[in-house]
């Protein structure tokens, strides 16, 4: 059970400008399967992310992806890579139709012969943005861009996804059912990093928690290791 | 009938130019986020390029198409010269305005410097003139008229049925997911600025074909143009066209009534009027993005 992680950062210091947002961070990824990261906003999850992914470079340190060091590639190179990050879905391209985002995400050359195959999972999976189709992505509902990015990511045949908040600000119904579709995607076999305050959807997700405080992961939790929300509520307020 | 026609032709070919200029300058506002007061300058070098061209004896069928393609490097060159090292900045859209009008300054006193002030014509595109509809007009003007709407018709198809026009507008609208999907978002401005400044390029070749040219020619068109994409909105490379046409036809209409002294007054009424009532431009929608 115990592989090799596919993601490793190690001692990640990266920030804007100069403010500094991670300090000193580490974590590796993937030995027990999916991971979750949580704990409060503005602490450098999505920095995280963003670091991972190419938007921002690290000030020092290593992100080794699948044995290969990427610190300091480009987003582009990275996607190259098959590692492939969902942002938060509010934004994305709001003049575009859905069959237009699922076009782009297959624009990597390496997307690109499985266009067709990935199409149809896209569609298997949220059979609603098939109906809506040509429709842009501005007249669509939360819920519904939040699929679209997903789906964006799954057309650019992910080795392994990352995802930023995916259920953010949506209601409890079409919430259920991209919980659901996330575990569909994992059993599918991509493995998963999940930036999620919901925490009860984390632990069914994934059996490798990080709370990630400050810039820095302040406490690991492993498979096997039980938890009690309660205890995780503690962790996310300091008592 | 013959004053209807008149300034319908004189609309027709006004708004011809001014939609080539502007959908230029459009296309690197909303990939880029910036405005090219160099734009003008394009506008000046292609038709300088494309009279160099011909002075050495080539025909006009490849000096004029070669020119614009010259100007799509000159573009892409300026671009990576003055507009992408800024990018990331957070004023930058006042940065460059001032390195562009800089570039600007610089490239039209270099022309002046290489071509001398003395005014210069091009060949026209198609020699002779004929009377429609009782006005007289020159073959030249009837080709840039029909022209310039099947390059603009190319234009659309471009940005809306290829996987680059897709890339092109999808960096219009979001950088950083742009990224995401592993477009080469660099590669794109540069692109977009290329297309800019052939399109504005190929303006000059126009203009240079019925006005004499001189180095600072471009100038005027740029305002126009600016004006235009203000007008129409900048959202949008369909707003600015419309405008295009509905400002040429306006000017004429306003030169034939009021004269070529009150036109240029009357224009910024009509602009300050449309702006006061929708801000965001007669045919725009509230967001950057190529549609």
């Amino acid at each position: 059970m115990s592989e090799s992680p596919i993601l490793r950062i190690e001692a990640v210091t990266a920030g804007y400008g100069r403010v500094t947002v991670l300090h000193d961070i580490t974590l590796e990824a993937g030995r027990f399967g999916n991971v979750g990261l949580f704990g409060p906003n503005g602490h450098g999850k999505t920095t995280l992310l963003r670091t991972i992914s190419g938007l921002v470079a690290p000030k020092s340190g290593r992100v080794v992806f699948d044995g290969k060091d990427i610190t300091g590639l480009s987003a582009r190179a990275i996607v190259a890579t098959g590692l492939i990050h969902v942002p938060q879905g509010n934004k994305l391209f709001p003049d575009l139709t859905i069959g237009d985002c699922m076009a782009l995400g297959a624009y990597s050359p390496r997307a690109r012969p499985h266009e067709a195959e990935n199409r149809e999972k896209v569609v298997r999976l949220f059979p609603k943005l098939a109906e809506r189709w040509r429709q842009r992505v501005r007249t669509l509902s939360g819920g519904e861009r939040q699929m679209v990015s997903i789906g964006t990511a799954l057309m650019s045949h992910p080795r392994l996804l990352i995802l930023d908040e995916p259920t953010l600000g949506l209601a409890p119904k079409i919430k259920d059912e991209l919980c659901a579709a996330v575990m569909d995607i994992s059993r599918g076999g991509v493995p998963l990093v999940v930036v999620e305050q919901d925490i009860e959807f984390l632990l069914e997700l994934s059996r490798q928690l990080f709370l990630v405080d400050h810039g820095a992961v302040k406490t690991e939790i492993r498979p096997g290791e039980s938890i009690e929300h309660s205890e995780i509520m503690a962790m996310y307020f300091g008592h | 009938m013959s004053v209807f026609s008149d300034i319908f032709f004189g609309g027709l070919f006004q708004g011809s130019l001014y939609a080539m200029m502007a959908v230029g300058l459009a296309l690197v506002w909303t990939t880029i986020g910036v405005f090219n007061f160099s734009h003008g300058v394009f506008m000046m070098l292609g038709a300088y390029f494309a009279w160099q061209l011909v002075a050495f004896g080539l025909p006009v069928v490849i000096a004029f198409p070669l020119a614009v393609i010259v100007m799509a490097g000159a573009g892409w060159i300026l671009q990576a010269s003055v507009v992408r090292p800024l990018i990331g900045r957070p004023n930058i859209v006042l940065v460059v305005v001032i390195t562009t009008l800089a570039a600007g300054s610089l490239i039209e006193n270099g022309a002046l410097t290489v071509w001398g002030p003395r005014s210069k014509q091009l060949p026209s595109l198609i020699e002779g003139n004929t009377t429609i509809a009782g006005v007289g007009v020159s073959l030249h003007q009837i080709a840039i008229i029909v022209i310039t709407p099947l390059i603009l018709a190319a234009l659309w198809s471009f940005l809306n049925r290829t996987r680059l026009g897709l890339a092109l507008r999808a960096v219009a609208q979001n950088e950083d997911a742009s990224q995401l999907v592993g477009l080469n978002v660099t590669a794109l401005y540069g692109l977009a600025f290329a297309i800019a400044a052939s399109l504005a390029g190929l303006a000059g070749i126009f203009m240079g074909g019925y006005r004499f040219m001189n180095p600072s020619m471009g100038a005027d068109p740029l305002l126009k143009a600016l004006i235009v994409v203000v007008f129409g909105g900048i959202s949008s490379i369909s707003g600015p066209i419309f405008a295009a046409y509905l400002i040429g036809f306006f000017e004429a209409a306003s030169n034939y009534y009021f004269g070529l002294y009150w036109t240029p007054a009357l224009l910024f009424l009509v602009l300050i009027a449309t702006l006061m009532v929708r801000p965001e431009g007669i045919f725009a929608s509230r967001s950057r993005g190529l549609a």
